[in-house]
This record gives C-alpha cells, sequence and structure tokens, in this order.
C-alpha cells in the first residue's frame, strides 16, 4: 500500500493514535498533607478543636471524568460531611479528623490511583475512600506494608478477605443473587438470565452472583462483558436482543445501563432489568431512556436509598444540607464512613492511634453502629468472612418522586440463594 | 432479514452523528488541507448550547437545534480568526497539531460546564418508535436521519448553486487562481469553519439526546468519524457521508453477527471493526472511496 500525500499519511497516523487514545482516559492532579504517618499532635488546619490533634484521612476517588463520577463527588462530600460532624461532636480520642488535605482524583485508572497513593502514603492515617475494585487491589500491597487501612467506595467480594479493607454492606455477588432471587419471586423470571457487565472485578464479582443464583433457581445463564461508554454498547445490546431473558443483570456505569436499557427496550424487549448499585444515576429520568427505565428497570442495593427514614438517613441529609441535589453517592459516603469511625474509637480506646492500632481495631470489631441504616451486625469483623459477610441487599424501583428517583421495593432481605451460599472463597478472584 | 434490516437502521442512524461529524473535517480539509482534530470539542460545546437552549432557557427543541447550530458556526469562526488565521502558510502538520491544542482548551471550558452530571437534551417524542414489518426506529433517530439527509443536500446545492459555494470550491481548488479572481480566501477559510462548527453541533445536539446525554467523555464519539473520512476521502463530499455511514452500519452489523459468525475475533470486535474498514479500503483504494488520486510531476 502507498501512501500518497504526506497529509493523508498523518492523517492516518494521527487516526491511530485516535484508536489508542479511545482506550485511555486517563490523568489528575493533587497534594498531600505532610503529616507523619497521618497522625499529628498538631490542631487539623479546620482548627474546629484546635486542642485537638489530628489524624489525616486521604481520598482517591473518580472527581472528573471516569464512568463514577456523578457519584464519587457526592461520596465525597458526605465523607467531608460525616467527618465535619464527627469533629463537631467533639472528635476521637482527643483528635480531630481531616480528610479534606488529601483528595486525589484517579478518573478511575488504577495506574493513576497508585500514583496518587504513592503521593500521599506518608502522609495519612488511613483512606477514608479508594474507589474501584482494580483501582484499590493497585496499592493493596502498599497498603498491607504501610499499615494503612482503607474503606473501599466498591462492594467486591475480595474485601471480605482482606484485612487491610474496611467494607460495608452486601458485596455485588450477594447484592446479584438477592436481585435475581427478588425477580425470581417477583418479575416472574423463569428460564434465563444474562449478566451484562464490565470485564474483570466489578461485572465478574457481579455475574458470579447472578450465575450462583441462577444454578440456584434452575435459570440458563450467560455472561456479557462490555466496555465502557454509551458509544460502546452496540454488542451487549445486540447480544441481549440476542438470548431474549427473561432477566439482565447489569454491572455498569450509569451511563451505559441507561443505553442498554433504552436500547433494548427501543427495538421491544420487556425483560426486567436488575441493576448494581452502582448504576443508578437520577439524572437519567431526564433522559429518553426514562419511560424504559421506569417500566423495567430496578436497583439492587445495599441499603436503603437516600430519602429512606432511619436517623442515619436523617443525619446524612442534615449533615450535606439542603443545597444539594439528593444522590445515593451521598449515602454510600455517609454510610462507608461508620466502620472507620468505630475502628478509629476503638483504636484510641485501647490507647493508641497509630495506622497499626487502626488496623487492628478494625480486624475487631463486633458490630458497628450505622444509626440503623444497617444493623450493627453488618460491621462485625470477628470471624471467618462466611460468617461475617452481611448479605443482605435492598431492591429499589423507579420512582420520580422519591429525592434520588428511586424508593425500596423490598427492604434489607437475604435471598434464599445468598443464605446458602458457600462463601469460602471471593465469588471472583482480583488476582 | 429482520434483524439485518434492524441492524442496518440502527448503523444508519448512529453513521449519521458521524456523518455530520466527517463533513466537517472535509470542510476544513477542502477549503485548508488541515485535518481538523478540534471537531469534538466543537460537538460537545454544540451539544451543550442545545442543552442550555432547551434545559435552561426552556426553549423548544427545533429551535435550540438551530440556535446550537448557529452559535457552533460561530465558534468554528472565532477558532479560525484565532488560532488558524496567524498560521496560514505553515505546515498543515503544524496546523493539525494546532487544532489538537484548540480541541484540549474547548474541552477543558465545556467540561467545566457538564461537571459530573450528564447533560442530557430531552428530544420531543423521544420515546415514541415507529415499527414497520417488525422493525422499529425512534422518533429521535429518523428526526436525526431527516436532518442529516437534509443538511447534506442543502451542502451539495449551496455549493453548486451558490456563488458562495463556488468560491469555496474555487479556493480548495486553487488558493492563488482564486485570490486573482478575487475571491477573499480568508473568507472562505472562515465559512469552512463555520460550516463545520454548526455542523459538530447539530451532531452534538443528536448526542446529546440520546439516553445518556453529553458527559465528559463523550468527546470520543467523534474519534469514529475519522475513519470515516479516511473510507470515504478526504476531500469528497459524497465520501464523508458514505463513510459515516458505513462506519455506522459496519459496526451495528459487527456488534450483531459477529459473535455467532467470527466468534474468534473475541469480544466486542465491533469497537474496532470500524478501523479494521479503514485499512481494507486504503488496501484497495489508498485514495479512500471517493478521494482525488493525485499525480505528482517527477
Amino acid at each position: 500500500m502507498k501512501l500518497h500525500t504526506p497529509v493523508l499519511r498523518a492523517a492516518v497516523g494521527l487516526t491511530l493514535t485516535a484508536l489508542v487514545l479511545t482506550g485511555c482516559r486517563s490523568g489528575g492532579d493533587d497534594e498531600g498533607s505532610g503529616a507523619v504517618d497521618g497522625v499529628s499532635s498538631d490542631a487539623c488546619p479546620a482548627k474546629i478543636n484546635p486542642d485537638n490533634g489530628c489524624i489525616y484521612l486521604g481520598v482517591i476517588s473518580d472527581l472528573t471524568k471516569g464512568p463514577f463520577a456523578p457519584l464519587a463527588v457526592p461520596i465525597t462530600d458526605a465523607q467531608k460531611a460525616f467527618w465535619k460532624k464527627v469533629n463537631e461532636d467533639g472528635g476521637v480520642g482527643g483528635y480531630d479528623i481531616d480528610v479534606e488535605s488529601n483528595i486525589a482524583d484517579a478518573e478511575y485508572n488504577p495506574e493513576v490511583h497508585n500514583r496518587k497513593y504513592q503521593e500521599m502514603r506518608k502522609d495519612v492515617a488511613a483512606l477514608a475512600q479508594t474507589l474501584g475494585s482494580s483501582q484499590t487491589l493497585a496499592i493493596l500491597e502498599d497498603m498491607k506494608s504501610d499499615d494503612v487501612i482503607g474503606v473501599p467506595a466498591s462492594w467486591n467480594s475480595a474485601w471480605e478477605f482482606e484485612d487491610q479493607i474496611l467494607e460495608s454492606g452486601a458485596n455485588y455477588c450477594f447484592e446479584a443473587m438477592n436481585g435475581v432471587d427478588w425477580a425470581v419471586a417477583n418479575r416472574g423470571v423463569k428460564a434465563k438470565v444474562v449478566a451484562v457487565g464490565y470485564p474483570g472485578d466489578y461485572g465478574g464479582d457481579a455475574a458470579a452472583g447472578v450465575e450462583a443464583a441462577a444454578k440456584a433457581n434452575g435459570l440458563e445463564f450467560k455472561k456479557i462483558e462490555t466496555p465502557t461508554g454509551q458509544d460502546n454498547q452496540a454488542g451487549a445490546v445486540a447480544a441481549i436482543l440476542k438470548e431474549k431473558p427473561d432477566l439482565v443483570v447489569v454491572s455498569t456505569g450509569p451511563a451505559e445501563m441507561a443505553t442498554l436499557v433504552g436500547g433494548t427496550a427501543a427495538q421491544g424487549f420487556k425483560g426486567t432489568f436488575v441493576g448494581s448499585s452502582p448504576t443508578w444515576n437520577p439524572a437519567l429520568l431526564d433522559s429518553a431512556a426514562a419511560p424504559a427505565l421506569k417500566a423495567l428497570y430496578f436497583q439492587a442495593g445495599p441499603w436503603g436509598p437516600f430519602g429512606t427514614d432511619t436517623p442515619g438517613h436523617e443525619a446524612m441529609r442534615q449533615a450535606i444540607g439542603e443545597d444539594v441535589s439528593p444522590n445515593d453517592g451521598y449515602t454510600a459516603g455517609w454510610t462507608w464512613s461508620y466502620p472507620l469511625l468505630a475502628a478509629i474509637k476503638k483504636a484510641a480506646d485501647d490507647g493508641d492511634v497509630t495506622r497499626e492500632a487502626i488496623v487492628e481495631a478494625a480486624k475487631n470489631l463486633d458490630e458497628v453502629d450505622y444509626e440503623g441504616i444497617l444493623p450493627p451486625e453488618a460491621g462485625r469483623t470477628t470471624g471467618e468472612p462466611s460468617e461475617t459477610a452481611y448479605r443482605a441487599s435492598v431492591i429499589s424501583k423507579v420512582d420520580e418522586s422519591a429525592p434520588t428517583g428511586v424508593t425500596m421495593a423490598q427492604e434489607l432481605t437475604v435471598g434464599p440463594t445468598a443464605e446458602g451460599y458457600d462463601f469460602s472463597e471471593p465469588c471472583f478472584s482480583l488476582q | 432479514m429482520t434483524d439485518f434490516v434492524q441492524a442496518l437502521v440502527n448503523g444508519l442512524g448512529q453513521g449519521s452523528v458521524y456523518a455530520l461529524l466527517a463533513l466537517g473535517y472535509v470542510m476544513i480539509y477542502k477549503a485548508t488541507k488541515v485535518i481538523s482534530f478540534a471537531q469534538p470539542s466543537l460537538m460537545i460545546i454544540g451539544g451543550l448550547f442545545a442543552y442550555h437552549f432547551t434545559r435552561v432557557w426552556e426553549l423548544p427543541f427545533w429551535i435550540g437545534l438551530v440556535l446550537a447550530a448557529l452559535c457552533g458556526a460561530v465558534l468554528g469562526m472565532v477558532v479560525e480568526r484565532l488560532a488558524m488565521r496567524p498560521m496560514v502558510g505553515k505546515p498543515v502538520f503544524t496546523l493539525a497539531i494546532i487544532t489538537i491544542g484548540v480541541d484540549i482548551v474547548l474541552r477543558i471550558i465545556a467540561n467545566r460546564y457538564i461537571g459530573v452530571q450528564s447533560k442530557i437534551v430531552e428530544y420531543p417524542g423521544g420515546s415514541e418508535r415507529l415499527s414497520v414489518g417488525g422493525v422499529s426506529i425512534s422518533h429521535q433517530t429518523l428526526g436525526l436521519m431527516v436532518v442529516t439527509a437534509l443538511v447534506v443536500v442543502g451542502l451539495l446545492t449551496f455549493f453548486r448553486k451558490s456563488r458562495t459555494g463556488l468560491a469555496m470550491r474555487a479556493t480548495a481548488l486553487d488558493q492563488e487562481t482564486a485570490l486573482a479572481q478575487g475571491i477573499k480566501v480568508g473568507t472562505m477559510f472562515a465559512l469552512a469553519w463555520a460550516i463545520a462548527g454548526g455542523l459538530a453541533a447539530i451532531a452534538g445536539t443528536f448526542v446529546a439526546t440520546q439516553a445518556a446525554g453529553i458527559e465528559q467523555t463523550t468527546w470520543i464519539i467523534a474519534l469514529k468519524a475519522l475513519p470515516a473520512i479516511i473510507i470515504g476521502g478526504l476531500e469528497s463530499i459524497n465520501g464523508a457521508v458514505i463513510g459515516g455511514l458505513a462506519v455506522g452500519v459496519v459496526e451495528a452489523l459487527t456488534a450483531v453477527y459477529q459473535p455467532d459468525v467470527a466468534p474468534w475475533l473475541g469480544a466486542n470486535f465491533a469497537l474496532v471493526a470500524p478501523y479494521a474498514l479503514m485499512f481494507a479500503v486504503l488496501l484497495v483504494r489508498p485514495y479512500g472511496l471517493f478521494g482525488q488520486k493525485e499525480v505528482e510531476r517527477v
């Protein structure tokens, strides 16, 4: 082949560059706080309690251009509000908590996530948020060597088996099992279930749960992997239409989920969709897919949505104020913070607030006060994962009148598949 | 057969977006011999104009679309005047690189407006569908295809019948001769950028009506118009349209049939199918399906 002009050669070259760029979405920058091992006898920068010392927590999130940015920003804001309230209530064991000095945007990119951790690893006592499963895995070994515990902004089943990770709520795997069991009981699902999700940890964990529930319910099972990007869902849409399942369990971001539901419904598909908790974004109610979402979509989640009536939800709504748009990212960020607070409290009660002491305390929690969002036993970490893993999920339906566009159709419930599941290893291996 | 026709219709719908974008690339290339990599940002900003007009100012969709196209055109002219005009005479590769810089700057501005919530434009009756013989098409896709067809016919008429269109063609053919004939070449450059900006804004508006609207990563859609212009030929309006539609159709057909026909190609091969088509076309016709075969005197 001979390319006849320099311009044409340049165009082909730049087109190839564009092809590479299509698969690469990265960047970002931020700075750390400078405290040694994240604990200081000096007051925090906010000086809410000037006589208290300061425990610095890090946040590595997806704050601008990654697929979960619409959730990650409110998650982060809720965590700021949570720890601000803790400080306003007097702090923990003579310390205030600073969660604002070490916030990094990793854009849902494991490589950037790792880089951001390297930048803050000397400055934080723990991570108040590490968003994404692969992303957290990218720093897990360093967290272990640093004795830094992290709160994952993800619900991977592997976290139950990691001492360095302090998770809350049912993982994607149990959530998917509960979603399938609920759909079998309430949506007339009888024949076939398809799991559509991102390749790897998040989609893989949910798909493993779907497969287990399909087997338990005598359903045919098919797994479909789909990439990020609403413009890249044609293959998954075609596959769903070809398989004609009763039920589709989706584990993607909100944009991809809406494209799948809207795209298949537009071609006559009438099956039920159950999405993993990160698939929902209330902004989707403004989209052309809204009628299809109202008719076909349900969300499986680890706890009640934003508008739920519990003391914890109420405390969250008050703390974040009335000037924000309701979003279940707030609910998640707020709820995830309770066990870390419990661990720091326990470490302080035991007389030693250090990284090592926080990790040790986190391994020995008998219960966590979630203020009613989850039952206290959901925070138990003493025992084997098969005993301590919390297996109940809620199912929510689209409801335009609700603050975040969804209300509970079923409260926290453990389905029969999750109840009997042998959880002796992660549903999906991250290694 | 129904599946095939449905995939074809879906592909033509998505291909219409690529065709509009590809037309923009070709407009600028014909006038200036520069591949503009600013089209993704022009598409995004055009969609955001439409969002602002229809959701914030609550204007009807079609008025919002026209205003967005006009604003996109003005933005294209501004880019040409500020970033491109001072560089006239420099190597075209340098100018192409400048358009990448322009794209980055405009996208940073757009991202500030987008924030973290996607910006969705509501198409009137967007969820309603027309069904014929088991094949259905949404009103939104139908609207997109009709608008694309009208734009293409309008552009072809403009270039064939109007004095300005003929002046643009003359400029594309030979800038020095056009200057000698009294044509304001700089104005023709600006006009080409204006048309490209308007076309990108129309494409962006329809992208914003899709299920997930416009997010910070939506600009990547515009890159799929690049294989379209290589397939169709860099200087051909007809080629841009056919190339754009071909990319959409190949994507849709590959998504439906490749998992059964060629599963060994792996999952989601549809994403790279347009590039595979581009290479296949280049092997047979190195200047594209409708490109000009260049003859050089040695």
